[in-house]
């Protein structure tokens, strides 16, 4: 792959390619068909990461519903086999996640049991920090692992921002990036320019003003022009998908509007390689739940499913499944007994899912022991690095290596 | 008012690879003697602007008249100088501060720095406050103390013009920047290279200077220092008194010793004359060192950084093409320019966290690094956000519904009727200088919509001109 910056400079491209393109901001969004010229990538394909904040019970994700320690350890939260959705005579999906079953009966999802870190952090802002620097051995490390692909995915030429972060919460920080400016969108819109401050007879104007190119005094104003122009033609492809009738068949959950924004974004095909969306953060606990968990964490999955289910049907529709890989992950699972009030605690390993039309569908690693726990928790069964890195190498087309700082023997998740 | 205003006696080549031969550079005696303003190369209204932007956060109409009439000289005698009411005006918004800075947040103190940047009779010092804040950056996203965050900035605002060795001293000691780098407990069984090791390769020298065994033996200095409740505390028991190798020299050294021994690096004035040439001259290329060698050497004297910056911007480079519109603007000087711009005062809550979206959220830097800036402020979803802002600056949004009013400022300088309200506002925001077919395009396309009262058609120009490639270099 060759699309960190070093490499970029060694080849010498340098301002050669940045032929300038005239005329104003606006202007140039009149000439939206000569600017949407595609990048040269490598690769289209695109990783969404969907972080579930709060420490998810993996247990009651994919249930054990088989397994006697499982009834016996969860006396009020335990799911039995008559409720869950089957995957084989031991596990089951939640009740509430018919979606995903169905998404998983396709083949195009994947199931990794036993993820975590190596570290035994317990606490939330530790656990997360691990997932985000993607670095138990120096969890103050000042980026991310999506940061830090952002910044190896830059070069001179690049003028689309490649990772985008969908929500109303602070970007997490996995998404911390040395050099990278990331955007963060509540919607699709918010990456369109406002119609009004564009006004017909701009553009008209615009499209009849030469394109006889001038030569520019600063380096930088070609490459601003650039920018410029593509911002004018992404703006336009993104208002043109707004406008277009199949806009997926989607719940009124907020993840599912973010889902949505993100097939959105893919159908628009504006550069974007990496976007991170969430569940959890913005309302009270997550999926924290130490108390009373069943009720609140049937709603999450249900919405977690349903909305995946509906972003999977959209793409699936529109025929882009199979550039498509959603991760899921959290900070932790939780403890196999209950606490007494009718919640658990925080645990270790969880269930990671991998969602996509080329993702490998199936289980891989077998179910971790019940009965050998680790502080009530699920023992680790792979090192969370072994997913990231066979998404970076394998899926995106990055250097895992350079972006996680060693090497991680990746996991097989993808069909060839 | 072409780009060729700006000529300096070296052709420059149109590339920005950093490989550019030597001889293309000026002499240094050239380069850093005062600007005259001459026939060649007069004292314009870009050249003000140019000024304007670098030192002052934007300019209002006013300043860059008064700047034209005044002079290159006596423009930059003021920047420099700052009127007696800056201290009272700073001084009120320190109390405003310290009421404000009561929490783990520091975005309350991001609105009224957005505020001073915005209202300050001494901009140059919020300029380089900036830039310190982006040399020794550490975020509140891992201080989370307001409190801390508050008293490092106005720490670095104190010293932003003042004495280098002074700044480094305080800052190495700030509760802030020990508990953001990870570096509040400084064991003497556990020396900790946390702020050690930015300290040698970020703060004072540079990056490849020293080495591990240096920055080591440092962080033994460094022992006996902790952060407790987001105050400093010694434990002279904590502090390794045994001798150490720093640099070349040894002594039972403590921390300012370390301080004393980095000033004493040529490596060091050197390191700073360049971050801030990229500061305030250009961000497109690296000097060669025959260049920022004799700068270099006047700053190590007494390490004023009031005079390497006055000799900065009073150079000829400055005033080159060498630094036109050689830096891009980052979010929080674009929408001081445009706000400065249309003389106005908006809410600035809000835009701390649109800036924040356009990626530069102050108070909170993203690496030890700070910004990269340049071209990493830009991307075609950058430029729509800006595009949106200013958008939302002039009315689109209800927090800042009519705050920035471009047509009545229009009026207020008696350019009355349309045509000349818009070319006002092109000499206002980019000096006029654009090319011909821009400015075509952009007055054309006032006539579009004759629904519109003059006021509409005026404030979306405003947007527009803003929202200019030209608009985002500074």
């Amino acid at each position: 792959m060759n699309c960190t910056r070093r490499d970029f400079l060694q080849t010498g491209l340098g301002s050669a390619v940045l032929a300038s393109l005239p005329g104003a901001f606006g202007g140039v969004l009149a000439r939206t068909a000569a600017a949407a010229a595609q990048p040269p990538a490598e690769r289209d394909t695109v990783l969404v990461v969907l972080q579930l904040t709060g420490g998810n019970d993996g247990l009651n994700t994919v249930i054990p519903y088989a397994h006697d320690e499982y009834a016996r350890r969860r006396p009020t939260l335990r799911f039995a086999a008559g409720e869950v959705h089957k995957i084989d005579d031991e596990l089951g999906f939640h009740p509430r996640m018919e979606a995903l079953w169905r998404v998983y009966q396709q083949g195009h999802l994947q199931i990794i049991q036993g993820v975590g870190s190596p570290g035994a952090d317990r606490s939330h802002e530790g656990a997360m920090r691990i997932w985000h620097t993607a670095s138990p051995e120096r969890p103050q490390m000042q980026t991310g692992w999506l940061g830090r692909a952002a910044d190896a995915c830059w070069n001179p030429q690049a003028y689309d921002a490649p990772v985008v972060f969908v929500g109303p919460i602070a970007p997490p920080f996995a998404l911390n990036a040395e050099t990278a400016v990331i955007p963060a969108v509540t919607a699709a819109g918010d990456l369109t320019l406002q119609s009004r401050w564009d006004s017909p007879g701009h553009r008209r104007a615009t499209s009849a003003s030469g394109e006889a190119a001038e030569p520019v005094g600063s380096p930088l104003l070609r490459y601003v022009r650039q920018c410029a122009s593509r911002a004018g033609a992404n703006s336009k492809r993104i208002q043109r998908v707004l406008a277009s009738s199949g806009g997926g068949d989607y719940p009124s959950f907020t993840l599912a509007g973010h889902l949505q924004t993100v097939a959105r974004l893919i159908r628009a095909d504006i550069g974007i390689r990496i976007v991170l969306v969430e569940l959890g953060g913005g309302g009270i606990g997550g999926f924290d739940n130490h108390a009373n968990q069943k009720g609140n964490h049937c709603a999450l999955l249900g919405q977690l499913s349903e909305s995946i289910g509906a972003f999977v049907g959209d793409l699936q529709r529109d025929k882009t499944l199979d550039r498509v890989l959603l991760m899921t992950f959290s900070e932790f699972g939780r403890t196999l007994p209950e606490n007494g009030r009718r919640g658990t605690g925080h645990g270790a390993g969880a269930v990671t899912l991998l969602v996509g039309g080329r993702v490998k569908g199936g289980l891989t690693g077998s179910h971790p022991s019940l009965t050998d726990l680790e502080d009530g928790a699920l023992r680790v069964q792979y090192d969370f690095r072994r997913v990231y890195a066979a998404i970076l190498d394998g899926w995106l087309g990055l250097d895992s290596r350079a972006i996680l700082g060693a090497s991680f023997e990746p996991l097989d998740i993808v069909r060839a | 008012m072409a780009n060729d205003a700006m000529d300096t006696p070296q052709k420059p080549a149109p590339d920005d690879s950093g490989s550019r031969p030597a001889g293309d550079w000026p002499e240094a005696d050239w380069a850093w003697a005062p600007y005259e303003p001459d026939q060649q190369r007069p004292w314009t209204l870009e050249r003000a602007g140019h000024l304007y932007r670098r030192a002052a956060l934007g300019a209002n109409w006013a300043q860059l008249q008064l700047a034209l009439s005044a002079g290159c000289r006596l423009t930059l005698d003021k920047l420099l100088r700052p009127p007696p009411e800056a201290l009272s005006f700073n001084h009120t918004y320190d109390q405003y501060e310290a009421s404000a800075a009561g929490s783990d947040s520091a975005d309350a103190l991001r609105a009224w720095w957005l505020r001073r940047m915005i209202e300050s009779p001494d901009p140059l010092r919020e300029c380089l406050t900036l830039f310190w804040h982006n040399h020794f950056a550490v975020s509140n996203g891992e201080v989370k103390n307001g409190r801390a965050m508050l008293h490092y900035v106005q720490m670095l605002r104190r010293n932003a013009l003042g004495d280098f060795r002074l700044l480094l001293g305080e800052m190495v000691q700030s509760p802030a920047v020990l508990l953001g780098l990870q570096a509040a407990a400084n064991r003497r069984a556990q020396p900790n290279e946390n702020l050690v090791r930015p300290l040698f390769e970020s703060f004072a020298l540079g990056p490849q200077v020293a080495s591990d065994e240096d920055v080591h033996q440092a962080a033994r200095a460094f022992t006996g220092l902790f952060v407790f409740q987001g105050r400093r505390r010694e434990i002279p028991r904590e502090h390794d008194e045994g001798v150490k190798d720093i640099l070349g020299q040894t002594g039972n050294f403590g921390r300012a010793d370390v301080v004393r021994i980095l000033l004493e690096q040529d490596a060091a004035s050197r390191w700073i004359v360049r971050r801030l040439y990229r500061w305030l001259i250009s961000e497109i290329d690296d000097p060669p060192a025959d260049l920022i060698e004799p700068l270099a050497k006047d700053f190590a004297e007494d390490y004023d950084i009031l005079r390497l910056t006055e000799r900065m911007l009073r150079s000829n480079l400055f005033f080159s093409d060498r630094a036109y519109r050689r830096r891009v603007k980052s979010p929080v000087e674009f929408a001081c320019h445009i706000i400065k711009g249309l003389e106005a005062t908006v809410p600035t809550s809000r835009l701390g966290d649109q800036l924040a979206r356009l990626g530069q959220n102050l108070y909170h830097p993203p690496t030890v690094k700070g910004w990269a800036g340049g071209r990493h402020w830009i991307h075609s979803a950058a430029l729509t956000g800006r595009a949106n802002l200013a958008a939302a600056l002039l009315g689109e949004e209800k927090a800042y519904a009519d705050k920035l009013d471009p047509w009545h400022l229009a009026q207020k300088y008696l350019f009355a009727d349309e045509k000349s309200a818009g070319q006002f506002l092109l000499k206002l925001f980019v000096q006029d200088d654009l090319d011909p077919s821009t400015r075509e395009t952009l007055l054309q396309g006032q006539d579009a919509n004759p629904a519109d009262s003059p006021s509409e058609r005026i404030r979306r120009l405003a947007g527009r001109i803003v929202s200019l490639p030209e608009f985002q270099l500074a």
